[in-house]
């Protein structure tokens, strides 16, 4: 399996997968750069903003720019698995691979953890870069951001093991589009339940409980963001709960209980099971 | 130790695709060190028994052994090396880690394997283009290099399917010369071909495959058959040489001679004699064979290509 892994890498890099979004990133950060740079030196009727509007400014920005960056691993994720399977299925090249002594789950974990460690280690680097820069500009600094960038990762986790299913089945542009259009529906699943809490209409919080189970990246999402969240943001948003006021996907007033990471551990074990269950049957 | 059993022996194999029946009832035997041919037209299900031979595939029905193991086995896919009809390997791999990548997955210790690879890649033509690019291969080249990834290893037995597709005529030769050095260290050779004057050229036994069935197998000789009429060329004084030999069978005149067909091979000494008593002069009696490639239009009703 670890041949499999060490390729499927190789290919990343050689692809220049990894140089894209390296210069991507690089973009991306010296834009918020630029912005919050300005932020610091804004000045209003009242003056320059006081350190605490900084640092309040600066944290929902920070949740924004995570919430988009969780979004960009999850296309990410799933632009990446879905093609590592299906292409190699539908050109041939795994017909040579697949003679060999080797068990086709192999092959599909030996994939999956390739494609889960570059996006592990691009997460760490660019969150952790960005985190760096606003600090350095701003001084405001997130008060879990290690934990944010895990609950991020495992976030694109569920779209590789969503993703590689439906590879072994689906060519991969119809696995990738099927992956996003779930990944959109947990997305407004998050934002109903938000709606539900706010006007106290249970129907609406359990179908977005309902979609947090069928496809948990919102729930990921959701612990990201109550990591990023300073205490005072969190007050706020305990205040505003319970007073038909709707917080969106960017404030959580609650993290998701831990039984919901265990219950996306096992769904991403057991999607990946189904996969490899899948992959075994296949003809080719 | 080469063992005695068949390298293939399977029995009354079935492959349905939906309502599509691929394989109708294969039963094949191909004994070890041999290099067995398998025909068929377009869509008689080659590609699909290959497959199923080399655990790519699953059967409905039926049953067999490949290497004394069971189909789809995975020890047993140590000891074979199989090229794919339609081949592609990595193409941001060069030839050498691609060869690399599949020596680790058959197994090969390190050492050992990069000289495997080297002995490939000298073998099948790539040597000078070891550190090139697939991507940057001709069809024939990344062919060559399957061929190389098929060979790795010195596998028992060999599947090729269609190895000489992309080939010119010096790399058909050169496959058959690599094939005829396999069949000289005991490896047996599985080869799928449309060029039947390939097969005629290098396989010892042949089946011939239609809608999923096996029509005909053995030896080419009992293939095509042998007698199946004589040319003759002779010249005799008064007699012309359609009557002289009307007996034997319908004679047909041709431009040097006549042909006399329905012939058996041990009625050519009684030809030559009724020629020498009839005090004809003989320039040539030349026994006609069927040729391998008019037996499998006729056994395959014409194909379907």
């Amino acid at each position: 399996m670890i041949d499999v892994v060490l390729v499927t890498l190789r290919e990343l890099v050689r692809r220049r997968f990894v140089l894209a979004a390296i210069l991507a990133t690089a973009v991306l950060v010296g834009l918020t750069a630029w912005g919050f740079d300005h932020l610091v030196h804004v000045h209003t009727r009242r003056g320059a903003l006081s350190p605490l509007e900084i640092a309040t400014t600066s944290a929902v920005l920070t949740l924004l720019i995570a919430y988009m960056f969780a979004f960009v691993l999850a296309v990410a994720a799933t632009f990446l698995s879905a093609p590592a399977l299906a292409n190699d299925i539908e050109s041939g090249v795994l017909l040579p691979v697949l003679s060999r002594p080797i068990a086709r789950t192999s092959v599909l974990l030996g994939k999956a953890i390739g494609v889960a460690l570059l996006l592990g280690v691009y997460a760490y680097a660019a969150g952790g870069v960005e985190f760096v820069v606003v600090h350095a500009i701003t001084g405001y600094a997130p008060p879990h951001p290690a934990t944010a960038l895990a609950f991020i990762w495992m976030l694109s986790l569920v779209m590789v093991a969503f993703a590689l299913l439906l590879s072994t089945r689906l060519s991969a542009i119809a696995s990738s589009i099927v992956s996003i259009v779930f990944f959109g529906i947990a997305w407004i699943g998050g934002i109903v339940g938000s709606i539900g809490q706010a006007v106290h209409n249970d129907t609406l919080v359990n179908a977005a409980t309902v979609s947090q189970l069928v496809l948990p990246t919102d729930a990921m999402w959701q612990s990201a963001a109550y990591a990023l969240e300073p205490a005072a943001m969190i007050a706020v948003t305990h205040t505003t709960a319970g007073h038909n006021t709707f917080n969106g996907p960017f404030f959580v007033a609650a993290p998701p209980p831990t039984a919901m990471l265990l219950w996306t551990i096992g769904w991403i074990a057991v999607a990946l099971a189904l996969s490899s269950w899948s992959f075994a049957r296949r003809d080719f | 130790m080469v063992s005695n059993n068949p390298a293939i022996d399977v029995r009354h194999l079935v492959k349905r695709y939906g309502e599509v029946t691929a394989l109708e009832d294969l039963s094949l035997c191909v004994s070890r060190g041999e290099i067995f041919g398998f025909l068929g037209p377009n869509g008689a299900g080659k590609t699909t028994a290959v497959k199923m031979l080399v655990g790519l595939s699953h059967c409905n029905d039926g049953e067999g052994n490949v290497l004394g193991r069971p189909l789809g086995d995975r020890a047993a896919r140590r000891r074979f090396g199989y090229l794919p009809e339609l081949f592609r390997y990595q193409e941001w791999l060069s030839a050498r880690e691609v060869l690399a990548l599949h020596a680790k997955l058959a197994g090969l210790s390190r050492a050992p394997g990069a000289r495997e690879i080297t002995r490939v890649l000298d073998l099948v033509g790539l040597a000078a283009r070891a550190h090139h690019r697939v991507g940057t291969f001709s069809k024939g080249m990344q062919q060559r290099l399957g061929l190389a990834v098929a060979l790795l290893g010195e596998p028992e037995l060999v599947f090729l399917d269609e190895p000489t597709s992309a080939l010119d005529p010096i790399g058909r030769h050169e496959v058959r010369e690599i094939l005829r050095k396999l069949k000289a260290r005991g490896a047996t050779v599985f080869l799928n071909s449309h060029l039947l004057s390939e097969v005629e050229l290098v396989c010892d036994r042949v089946a011939i495959v239609n809608r999923g069935r096996v029509v005909a197998s053995g030896p080419i000789s009992q293939i095509v058959g042998a007698g199946h009429a004589v040319r003759v060329r002779a010249s005799a004084d008064g007699t012309p040489l359609e009557s002289l030999l009307a007996r034997f069978g319908p004679v047909v005149v041709e431009p040097d001679g006549v042909r006399v067909d329905g012939v058996a091979h041990e009625d050519i000494p009684e030809i030559v004699a009724a020629l020498v008593a009839a005090n004809a002069r003989i320039y040539a009696i030349q026994p006609l064979g069927v040729s391998l490639e008019e037996r499998f239009i006729q056994m395959t009703e014409g194909g379907n290509a």
